[in-house]
């Protein structure tokens, strides 16, 4: 045991006059497993906070009765997407290339929905009316108007959205930003 | 535009601040990097001169002065003064169909209402004005586009009158053409530079115009255009022009141009060796 | 009064220890040499540093104004370029000054590099260097973010896009940069954290640990031909040459803040005469005509990804940028001993100028970006007059299917227009007509840089196309021969081609 009010302890040679060695080593341990303990307490939500966000349900999005799109012409249509914050701004704003197929043969709407965002490395591709081509303004990959890979550096064609037809309209599920290993996929 | 009268001025009142730093750098008063509001980027529908409207969306196919492109040419006083202002706005809202001139309207819009308006005063050579709401921060919005006499003059000049004698460009309804008859026409107006069958002239000539491939890329309409204005801009005569004509030849007629269209479209069907 | 100062004086002094521990530190020898020519390759470090704290200035008077928020991010940029006094020159001066901190963070690396100056005992001084120059480059590219314009939304989408190249946690890593599922409000006040607060905080401590270690282990002194560094006498030798030194505090440091002052100034003349970058458009990503690129500091990478084969180029994304850091990062360990003067050191000067002529065409080639297609070309601009004169109706319409087929956004004609493809202005010399619809139809074979054609033309577009390309020669100039071909190239004669084409089945 040291005495504070001991003058020789204020200064220099504590360590000589360590009274219990073993309850110092205990609380050695103790400040240790107390750190570690006050270290975890600390980090994991703020780990968990860092890597999570509000994960939701995509919700539909109408775009617009299938009757309002002409066979076989793309259009872009826009919309904000639902997935984003209220502070969100024009920065929401998403495009998306529609193009209606026509009916199948059990009388089913087929449409073809593709992302303006370039496989490649995300840059917007624009369509091109006259020569039916997607075109980016990056790299300059090309894309088919069905939205398969032509040529350039993309590796794969674009990206579908998921859609759905309800009571005559056209609906896609809300996108996520649209990766080469995190596609849009149904995730309803 | 708001913005305009506000370029050329050197050393404004009110702004000391930034007076007085450049006071202390430059020997000239308006700091070169100073951001101009004439210079702010623009978004596609803020564009509101013909300059960049038409040297972007037009030039490539009708050339850079509006003629000698390779599609027919804007800049031609005939079809400046006879095509309709209305008709004008719809052609290049919705592109003209069995040509490939494309559409820059419809959904969605590649040119806004106003800049279509502005194109059509300009192609017209109505001198306009360009109104628009501006904010110092946002820039311009709202435009709109009106007939103004002191306003932006055309930059093609202005539109001599459409003569008299001149065939509408678009057909009446009433008339329809006869390919028989087409061919003496042709044999009178056009056979000299381009071969009695449209098989083309000699090594200067213009070339085939009996060609299926050609006359399948254009559309009767367009035809009838170019019978009526012909091309100027690479010596092609107009309806009434002698170059190239017989000493005895009258400026076409609509039936005339209606027949000659009627011929065009046979050929382009049937190839031109049949008998019309 | 004077002698309360003095007082007072007394009592910091006493309490902080300004002359027992700052003093002697700010007055600490560097070698002799440093008073001579050679003292003058010493400036960049200092001048890097001065930079530095004009963004920490220029950065917080951006702050005062500038919201982070997406949806008026945006709007408080325009408002300091057009409304607040001054405030596009603060914009400017905070670009620039930043630009000119890349700079001279690189020239002093070179060197650094060149003097060896990173050898024993400074191995450790030059690895924090290496993450000195990381956090250069992160707070370019979160810089660039919050101008928050096409530009920055682009850019997260290609920083996004190459995050999502990782395997197995691409997805998962995508979400943490953006901080959600899409690019939004939540990623610029990510990248506002960085580049305020986590990338300078970082900064900051290593540029501390920096200078400690160039306190700690002293200025190198200026290489001498032949004299070898040994880390068994390098000790004693450095120690000699303190002992001959000059203090910091004098003419070294003069010329430091001399060379300061002029990087300062040029940074203002240049923030004054170029104005501040951007804002470009708003940032809607529904906006055409969005062309991104990076800023220069990145474009050496944006060429690379652009002239390298596809399949190298995850490897590119996510390999090569580690090899180089790692590579940087081994040079003093790789290297640590021997000859200092880089006329004794042919490698790595060698090195220095493969280094810098490769980041040199590379970023020539970003600037000038001939792969990406000129997206307005089409329509914008015009077919060559002398072309249009001498065409033939078919050849016209051929032209007029050339520009709306888009053909022009890759392809040149008289040096206009698009780079991506050869420039098409004599192709009839180089192709024949069997040649050229071939090459129209299936596009370069094996997914190269031309989409195939066949299924976006119908036949008489293609005759047209076709013909006038066949049409582009220089007067004079016979049609290219292939005698593989049939028929011979004397059933086509030039000025009647498309009447040969025309009575084709």
């Amino acid at each position: 045991m040291t005495d504070i009010n001991d003058p020789t302890s204020r200064r220099g040679d504590v360590s000589a006059q360590v009274a219990n060695p073993s309850r110092r080593w205990f609380f050695r341990w103790l400040t240790y497993l107390m750190g570690a303990a006050a270290t975890l307490v600390l980090a994991v939500p703020l780990i968990g906070y860092l890597v999570s966000y509000r994960r939701q349900r995509p919700p539909w999005i109408k775009l617009g009765a299938v009757t309002d799109f002409p066979q076989n012409v793309t259009r872009m249509i826009t919309f904000d997407n639902p997935l984003k914050q209220p502070w969100d701004g024009m920065v929401a704003h998403t495009g998306v290339y529609v193009r209606y197929l026509g009916a199948d043969d059990r009388q089913q709407d087929q449409f073809l929905v593709l992302a303006v965002n370039c496989t490649h490395l995300g840059c917007p591709v624009e369509w091109f009316e006259g020569s039916g081509l997607f075109m980016c303004p990056c790299h300059g990959g090309v894309y088919y108007e069905n939205g398969e890979h032509a040529s350039g550096p993309p590796p794969r064609g674009l990206y579908h959205y998921v859609w759905r037809v309800r009571d005559g309209q056209l609906e896609v599920q809300a996108p996520h930003f649209p990766t080469l290993h995190d596609t849009l996929r149904d995730r309803a | 535009m708001s913005h305009g009268q506000r370029v050329s001025h050197c050393c404004r009142p009110g702004t000391p601040l930034w007076l007085l730093a450049a006071a202390l750098f430059f020997t000239g008063c308006e700091p070169p990097g100073r951001p101009n509001q004439a210079d702010r980027p623009l978004r596609p529908d803020q564009v509101m001169s013909f300059d960049r409207l038409y040297g972007t969306r037009c030039a490539g196919c009708h050339g850079a002065e509006g003629n000698l492109g390779a599609a027919p040419p804007l800049n031609d006083p005939l079809f400046r003064a006879a095509v309709g202002e209305e008709e004008l706005a719809e052609i290049i809202r919705s592109g003209r169909p069995g040509t490939l001139m494309p559409r820059f309207g419809g959904e969605p819009p590649v040119l806004t209402d106003a800049q279509i308006k502005l194109l059509v005063f300009e192609i017209k050579g109505v001198p306009y004005r360009v109104r628009s709401q501006f904010d110092e921060i946002t820039g311009p919005s709202d435009f709109s586009v009106e007939v103004a006499a002191d306003g932006q003059p055309p930059q093609w000049g202005t539109v001599s009158k459409r003569p008299d004698d001149m065939p509408s460009l678009t057909p009446s309804s009433a008339e329809s053409g006869d390919a028989k008859r087409g061919l003496q026409v042709f044999a009178q107006a056009c056979a000299k530079c381009h071969g009695e069958r449209g098989e083309g002239g000699k090594d200067d000539g213009p070339g085939a115009i009996n060609n299926q491939a050609f006359l399948a890329l254009i559309s009767d309409q367009a035809l009838r255009r170019l019978i009526i204005t012909g091309r100027p801009d690479l010596g092609m005569p107009d309806y009434a022009g002698k170059t190239g004509r017989p000493d005895d030849f009258k400026p076409l007629t609509a039936a005339d141009v209606a027949d000659l269209v009627a011929l065009l479209a046979s050929w382009r069907e049937t190839g031109a060796n049949a008998q019309p | 009064m004077f002698a309360w100062l003095r007082t007072a004086a007394r009592w910091l002094d006493h309490r902080i220890g300004i002359s027992t521990d700052i003093v002697p530190v700010m007055k600490h020898p560097v070698p002799r040499q440093l008073e001579g020519p050679m003292g003058w390759w010493y400036v960049f470090g200092s001048a890097s540093l001065t930079l530095f704290l004009v963004q920490i200035l220029t950065g917080i008077l951006l702050a005062l104004v500038y919201v982070p928020s997406a949806d008026e991010a945006y709007e408080t940029l325009l408002y300091m370029n057009y409304v607040q006094p001054l405030g596009w020159y603060i914009r400017a001066l905070h670009y620039y000054a930043g630009s000119g901190m890349m700079v001279m963070v690189l020239v002093h690396m070179t060197q650094v590099f060149l003097q060896g100056a990173y050898k024993y005992p400074r191995e450790l001084t030059w690895v924090v260097g290496v993450f000195l120059l990381l956090c250069t480059l992160g707070m370019f590219f979160t810089g660039q973010i919050l101008r928050w314009d096409p530009d920055a939304y682009w850019g997260l989408a290609v920083g996004g896009s190459m995050v999502g190249r990782v395997p197995g946690a691409g997805p998962e890593l995508v979400s943490i940069m953006l901080g959600g599922p899409i690019i939004g409000a939540d990623t610029l006040s990510r990248f506002f954290a960085l580049h305020v607060f986590i990338i300078p905080g970082l900064l900051i401590l290593l540029l501390s640990l920096h200078l400690w270690l160039v306190v700690k282990q002293g200025v190198s002194e200026p290489p001498v031909p032949g004299q070898q560094v040994d880390p068994q006498t390098y000790d004693a030798h450095y120690e000699g040459e303190l002992r001959r030194g000059v203090p910091f505090w004098g003419e070294a440091l003069l010329r430091d803040a001399f060379f300061s002052a002029v990087v300062v100034i040029a940074v203002a003349l240049f923030a004054a005469y170029m104005g501040p970058k951007g804002p470009d458009l708003p940032p809607d990503p529904t906006l055409q005509g969005a062309n991104p690129r990076p800023e220069w500091p990145f474009l050496w990478l944006f060429a690379l990804l652009s002239l390298s084969p596809p399949p190298a180029e995850t490897f590119i994304i996510l390999v090569l940028p580690v090899i180089l850091i790692l590579g940087l990062l081994l040079v003093p360990f790789v290297s640590n001993r021997g000859e200092r003067a880089p006329s004794r050191r042919p490698v790595a000067v060698l090195s220095v100028i493969v280094i810098y002529t490769t980041l040199g065409v590379l970023t020539y080639e970003g600037i000038t970006s001939p792969w990406s297609p000129h997206m307005t070309a089409w329509s914008g601009d015009p077919v060559p007059v002398s072309m249009v004169k001498q065409s033939t109706p078919l050849q016209l319409q051929g032209a007029v299917v050339f520009q709306s087929k888009n053909c022009r956004n890759c392809h040149a004609l008289d040096g206009v227009g698009g780079r991506r493809g050869p420039d098409l202005s004599t192709v009839g010399t180089r192709l024949t007509r069997d040649q050229l619809i071939d090459q129209v139809s299936n596009g370069t074979p094996g997914g190269g840089y031309m989409p195939a054609y066949g299924k976006q033309v119908n036949p008489a577009e293609m005759t047209a196309l076709v013909d006038f390309l066949v049409s582009l020669r220089p007067p004079g100039h016979p049609p290219a021969y292939n005698p593989a071909e049939q028929p011979s190239p004397r059933s086509v004669e030039p000025g009647t081609d498309g009447e040969a084409t025309a009575n084709r089945p």
